[in-house]
Parts: structure tokens; C-alpha cells; sequence
């Protein structure tokens, strides 16, 4: 697994706060999320299931979908009225094959060396396919419900803390820090849990802070579709120059809900289901122009508002487009029910994906 | 009373819908991107197998609230025992009902091996007892014993099976099977006899089913033929005097939130239909099967032009053989409408339902929450999209 930034991968997000087929999330029957939700049947029917099923086996399918439909990693969600990120990522990285599982997470969750310390034991245990997702600008209000107060810049001063004290345990055999945050001595991996890759480092964020932290600490920066191409393409430049002498250069990832279908009539006709009698027709899918920008996702139970609806043909044109015209590499894509959709995006989406891009050698013959 | 109500494995790959002709789960038809157990990464073999699809499946259907699923057995497809063994230590309530034919396996090794498959599951071991549709299947099996003949082995079996399942010792000498002091091993004769289910729509199936079927299971038919099927089985038992069994059915499903949404996964399906396929199912058939001949009888009127023409009664509908292998007929309407016939079965005498769609993945999660909590309902089918949009089909 030593592939670099710039070959294309491509992500499942793990719903981590229950999941249906209903657009509004309150409706959801899966995961337990909402009792009153609860699909029981009448009592004539012999139904075995009593408690014996929880959250995490619909997880676990979710992860095991995502796996055989061919996605290369899956993101867990730093979500706190949500699964814990890390048991989650833990119990798929598991029961999966290939997946990279990212876990992502707020720095105020354990001290950095801790961080490390789960880290390295979940590498080993994986082949190394743990990814780091580490939130920073977290609802503050949410943030100090968890007992952490820190606000504004500091987060950022104290991700940077964070992420250096980490690498440093993690690589060196005696390392030593006395920063604003965080304090360690003499701190360092031996014996079996030396010696193991760093997760990659994933981040996200438009301010000044956010790039600057990216440029000395991402893998990958993580931008969402919120803002038109040309304001994205202006964040990615502003992130390179930040970045201009690291010599590894950093991966430019995008995440983006989806609502594909096999053609925009059907995908249009879905998103009439979910958003009400005339979105599919208000948001401008035509035969034409079969994949467009929707700014409503977040009504559907995703983090972001903006993604894509349309056909398969017109969503991976569209992603190709992402990938060649501002250089994203990383797709964190996401669908709701989230184990039907990763068989619908591996059977439909993935494959015109991988065709329509050119591998390396291709495209230097 | 409780009803069971029983999901389908696909042991010979799935498609993704009953659009596309094309199998792009497991390695029925070229694995090619996009293929899923196995696929390719990055050009390469991924190293899943079908099976990960099937324990993907049956997960999601344990979850979804069925009782169990059919592993149905055909030649060209995988094997029920072996992936039985397997799909065991992936679901903790789901109970296998295995498909097979008694007369290509020794009776005594099959209690053994139910009797283990027992102590896997921990009781979750269900038999769906079928004895053969003739023809060139028959023979590629390697069985050429006549119709009414194979009906006798099955008795026979049976007798050995249940002989020798409480340890014994057993003698038996019958026409197809012979066996001296035959007897399972106490822990493995400790286990509980798996239920059966009985296939065979003839009068010497009628006869054995009598004998030895916990369930009289059957394709689903017209109602009417099907409740007069059931009466047939009910009127021979009371003439020999055994118990009748309860009554299963095997009903394909293609439930949608709108009547129009799931006519148009039918006519969507339709346009890949191959004229000559269509009309090799409507005109020819191979083999003695009594329950085939049925089938074709009660569609001796329709039409290729129209998947219309295939309704025999609402919501039940024919044309399932030319969308996906398998029996004919299915339920075809809005969770409601679908719920409000499944319900009329149950009224008929069903006891348990196998029950399938395509894809049979996605499927299971959806059937699971939109139809079966509307069983045994009222059901509200004056909503605007039910039946009145029947006239539209």
C-alpha cells in the first residue's frame, strides 16, 4: 500500500448516527437511532431478532459492502451524538480486506502520545490502513459539553502541537516537547510498535490557520463542494504556496454527497422524494446536463450541503472533471442507505471512475 | 399460530435489477469492473468470492427480520451444504433452509451431516426436500429414475433419515435404500429433527408430502389454483389419515413506495427481454414437472408485446421467468398493495413465505422495512397511488 497522493482513491462514509431510506434522518430505522422507528412486526410473525442485533452490525455491513464493491478506504465520522469514531474504525478495519478506515476525531479527544499509542496498535493489527481525520473547527459550544474550551486560533495552534508531539513518539526513540498544550519526556515507541507507518494525515478547513496547519502536517486536505470551482481552485492555490517547500506535496481531497441513478429523469425523481414536489425539476437535471451541484444535502443527514445529483454517466464526468481540472485525488463520497449505495456506486460509479482516468503510464505513452 | 417468513439466497449469482440481463454479482458472467464477489482492483483479482456476497445477503435479511433464507440447489449454481457450513458462522438467527434432492446422497451420511450442521447453528437447520423436475437436469445429475419412482426414493430417504437420527440401531431394506444397524453418535443424535419443506405439485408428491412434510411448499399460482392445491393435499391426508402439514409459498416480490413506480422496474425489465426466451417459456418445456405444466396453463393467453397481458389477478403477476431464472409468478405493486396480497395467502392457509427479489441484497433491507411490519394489516390501499393505478399497468 504504498500508493502516493496523486493516483485516485476513492471513499464510503460510515453513518455513524443511524441510517434509512427516508430523507429525514428523524425517520431512520437503522442503528437504533430512533426507537420509535423501530420496522417490528406484528405478532403473528416468528421474529428472532429480539436484542441480539445492535448498531454494529448494520455498521459492520456497511464496511463489508463497501469492501466487496471495490472503495478504497471508509471514513468514520467525528460525530459526538453519534458512535465513537475510533471503536467503530477499530471493528471495521476488522472485518474488512482492503478498506483504508479513517477515523476522524478532535484533538481534545486524549493527549497526542495516547493518540499515538491507540494508533500504532491498530496499525499493527491492519496492515497499516488507519487514516487520521483530524477535526479542528468543531462547534465550539458541542466542543465544551466534552470538556474542551480551547477556541478560535489556539485549536490550530494546538492541533500543530498535537500532530508534532504524535510523530514525534511515533518516530524517535526519546522525545522530548514543552509546548503551550501539551508536554512530553524522553517519549518514544519500542520493540514491536517501532517501526510502523504514521496514519495519514487528513485535514480541512478554508481559513489561513486551517491551510497553514495543512501545510506542515497533511497528507491530504480535505476541501467540501460548498464553494464554485473557481473559489476551490483559489483555496488549492493558496494551500500549495503554503506548502510550496514540503517535497512530498499534499493530496487535495474533495468530499461529496451523492444521489446517482441510472439516468437524471431518475435521479431527479429521487430527489423529488426527498427534498419535495418540484427540487428534482428546480434543480436543473436536464438529458443536457445530467449531473448538477444540489445545495440541500444537509437536510438528508449529511454533514455537507452541497454534493451531486444525477445520472451515473453525468456524476463520474463530473468527478473526473473535479479530478483533472483542480488536481483532487481523494473522494470521500457518501449515500444514503449507506449499504445499498456502496453496492449501487462499486457496480456503477467506481468503474466509469477508474476508465475514464488515465493511469500514469498511460498517460506518459 | 406463527408464521415463518423465509428470504432467498442466490446461489447462482445476482444482478443488480430486473433491468439488466446481466450478473454482476459473483462469477456467472465475466468479471469485469464493476463485478462485485468477486471484483477487480485495480485490474487485479480482489480475492472475495461469491460466498462474501451470499454472507452479505444473509446478514442483511437476519437483520432485516427474516426467519431464515431458502439455498436453493440447481446444477449450474453453488452448493447448499457447503455454503450453509460456511454462512453458519456469519449469522447467529437465521435458519438454512437447504435445497436438495434425497436421491443423490446416502441417507445415513445426510443425517450426519444435518445433525452437525445442528450443532454449528445451534439448531438453525431447515430441509427443503425437492425431488426433481426430469428432463436434462435429471440426467445431469446423473438420475434416471422416473417421476413417480423418485417421489418413492424420497419416502425411503426420509425413512432412513429419521431412523437413524436418534442413534438407533436402524435396519431398513426398501427398494432404493438398505441399511443394518445404522445409527448416529449420542451428541449428534442429541440434535432436533430440522423441519421439512416439501416441494411437488403431483399426486405421488402429494402423497409423500403427507408422509413426511412439516410444510407443503409450493410456487405461487393464480390463489384460486392455489388454494385448490392445498385443499388436494388437506383432502389426501384426511383419506390416509396423517396430520396435514401447514402450507408454505414461494413468492417473488417486486414492491415499490407507488404502484407506477414498480410497473415501471417491470416495464424498465421488459425491454431486455429476448423475444425467443420469451417465447421458449411460453410455448416449450422440458422435463415431467407437474408445476411447470401448471404455469404454463395459466398463461396460455399472454402476449410478449405486453407485460400487462402476464397479471392474472392484481398484483399478481407471471412474467418474473423472463426477468431472472426462477418460478413465474410474483407480487407486483406499492408496499400496501404487496402487504394486502401477502396477507390474502395467509388468510388461504399460507404458514410461512419465502420470500425474494431483486436485488436480492437491497432488496431484504427493503422488503424487511416496508412490507413485512404492514402484514396481517388493515392496509390503506385508497391512498392515491394504490390499486387505482392498476389501470395504468
Amino acid at each position: 500500500m504504498t500508493r502516493t497522493h496523486h493516483e485516485p482513491e476513492y471513499h464510503w462514509a460510515v453513518p455513524v448516527a443511524g441510517d434509512g431510506r427516508e430523507a429525514n434522518p428523524a425517520h431512520w430505522p437503522r442503528g437504533g437511532w430512533n426507537p420509535a422507528e423501530q420496522r417490528t412486526f406484528r405478532p403473528a410473525f416468528r421474529d428472532e431478532r429480539g436484542d441480539r442485533f445492535g448498531a454494529f452490525d448494520y455498521l459492520s455491513a456497511v464496511g463489508r459492502a463497501a469492501d466487496v464493491a471495490g472503495f478504497d478506504g471508509v471514513t468514520v465520522p467525528y460525530d459526538p451524538a453519534g458512535e465513537d469514531s475510533w471503536i467503530t474504525a477499530g471493528t471495521l478495519l476488522r472485518e474488512s480486506r482492503w478498506l483504508r478506515v479513517g477515523a476522524e476525531f478532535h484533538p481534545a479527544f486524549a493527549t497526542p502520545v495516547y493518540a499515538a499509542k491507540l494508533s500504532v496498535t491498530l496499525q499493527r493489527f491492519t496492515d497499516a490502513r488507519l487514516d487520521w481525520h483530524v477535526v479542528v473547527d468543531a462547534d465550539e459550544t458541542a466542543q465544551r459539553a466534552l470538556g474542551d474550551f480551547v477556541t478560535g486560533d489556539d485549536r490550530y495552534a494546538r492541533a500543530d502541537e498535537f500532530l508534532t508531539v504524535a510523530r514525534g513518539v511515533w518516530h524517535e526513540r526519546a522525545f522530548s516537547y514543552e509546548g503551550r498544550f501539551h508536554q512530553v519526556v524522553a517519549g518514544g515507541f519500542f520493540g514491536p510498535l517501532s517501526g510502523v507507518p504514521f496514519p495519514r494525515v487528513h485535514l480541512t478547513g478554508t481559513s489561513d490557520a486551517a491551510l497553514a496547519l495543512s501545510a506542515k502536517h497533511a497528507d491530504v486536505h480535505v476541501f467540501g463542494l460548498d464553494a464554485d470551482p473557481a473559489v476551490l481552485a483559489g483555496h488549492i492555490a493558496r494551500l500549495r504556496a503554503a506548502a510550496g517547500a514540503r517535497r512530498d506535496g499534499i493530496g487535495i481531497g474533495l468530499r461529496v454527497p451523492l444521489l446517482v441513478r441510472e439516468d437524471a429523469n431518475e435521479a431527479a425523481e429521487a430527489l423529488t422524494r426527498r427534498a419535495g414536489t418540484g427540487a428534482g425539476t428546480g434543480a436543473g437535471l436536464s438529458a443536457a446536463d445530467n449531473a448538477v451541484v444540489w445545495h440541500g444535502f444537509d437536510a438528508f443527514g449529511h454533514r455537507d450541503t452541497a454534493g451531486l445529483v444525477g445520472s451515473y454517466d453525468g456524476v463520474a464526468a463530473r468527478l473526473a472533471e473535479y479530478r483533472e481540472t483542480l488536481g483532487i485525488t481523494r473522494f470521500f463520497l457518501a449515500a444514503r442507505p449507506a449499504a445499498e449505495e456502496a453496492y449501487r456506486i462499486g457496480e456503477h460509479l467506481l468503474p466509469r471512475l477508474h476508465a475514464a482516468v488515465p493511469t500514469p503510464a498511460k498517460a506518459s505513452a | 399460530m406463527s408464521i415463518d417468513i423465509y428470504w432467498r439466497i442466490g446461489m447462482g449469482g445476482d444482478k443488480e435489477s430486473l433491468r439488466h440481463p446481466d450478473k454482476t454479482r459473483g462469477d456467472w458472467d465475466r468479471v469485469r469492473p464493476g463485478s462485485i464477489a468477486p471484483g477487480l482492483r485495480r485490474g487485479a483479482p480482489d480475492g472475495f468470492t461469491y460466498l462474501d456476497h451470499m454472507a452479505d445477503v444473509a446478514r442483511a435479511a437476519e437483520q432485516a427480520g427474516f426467519y431464515g433464507g431458502l439455498l436453493p440447489s440447481f446444477p449450474m449454481t453453488d452448493d447448499p451444504w457447503a455454503s450453509a457450513a460456511a454462512l453458519a458462522r456469519e449469522t447467529r438467527t437465521w435458519r438454512f433452509m437447504i435445497a436438495f434432492q434425497p436421491g443423490f446422497l446416502n441417507p445415513v451420511h445426510a443425517a450426519r451431516m444435518s445433525a452437525s450442521l445442528q450443532r454449528a447453528t445451534g439448531g438453525r437447520t431447515v430441509f427443503n426436500v425437492i425431488t426433481g423436475g426430469g428432463g436434462p437436469a435429471q440426467l445431469w445429475w446423473g438420475d434416471k429414475v422416473a417421476h413417480d419412482d423418485r417421489y418413492a426414493r424420497t419416502s425411503e430417504f426420509l425413512d432412513v433419515l429419521r431412523g437413524v437420527w436418534d442413534g438407533g440401531p436402524f435396519d431398513f431394506d426398501g427398494r432404493f435404500h438398505r441399511v443394518e444397524g445404522g445409527g448416529l453418535p449420542a451428541p449428534l443424535a442429541a440434535q432436533d429433527f430440522p423441519e421439512i419443506y416439501f416441494s411437488g405439485s403431483s399426486a405421488a408428491a402429494i402423497d409423500a408430502a403427507g408422509r413426511h412434510a412439516d410444510y407443503y411448499l409450493s410456487w405461487l399460482e393464480p390463489f384460486d389454483q392455489l388454494a385448490r392445491k392445498f385443499d388436494a393435499v388437506r383432502e389426501h391426508c384426511a383419506k390416509t389419515g396423517s396430520p396435514p402439514p401447514k402450507f408454505a409459498v414461494r413468492v417473488d416480490v417486486l414492491a415499490r413506495e407507488t404502484e407506477a413506480a414498480a410497473w415501471r422496474e417491470v416495464r424498465r425489465g421488459w425491454e431486455n427481454v429476448d423475444d425467443a426466451a420469451a417465447d421458449g417459456f411460453l410455448r416449450g418445456r422440458e422435463g415431467d414437472s407437474v408445476g411447470a405444466a401448471r404455469t404454463g396453463g395459466f398463461l396460455a393467453g399472454a402476449s410478449l408485446r405486453d407485460p400487462a397481458g402476464f397479471t392474472v389477478a392484481p398484483g399478481v403477476w407471471g412474467g418474473f421467468s423472463l426477468l431472472r431464472p426462477g418460478p413465474a409468478f410474483g407480487l407486483v405493486g406499492s408496499y400496501q398493495h404487496v402487504a394486502e396480497r401477502l396477507d390474502d395467502l395467509i388468510a388461504l392457509g399460507v404458514d410461512a413465505f419465502i420470500l425474494a427479489a431483486t436485488p436480492h441484497l437491497e432488496e431484504a433491507y427493503r422488503i424487511g422495512e416496508e412490507v413485512l411490519p404492514l402484514l396481517r394489516g388493515p392496509h390503506d390501499l385508497t391512498a392515491p397511488d394504490a390499486p387505482a393505478a392498476l389501470s395504468a399497468v
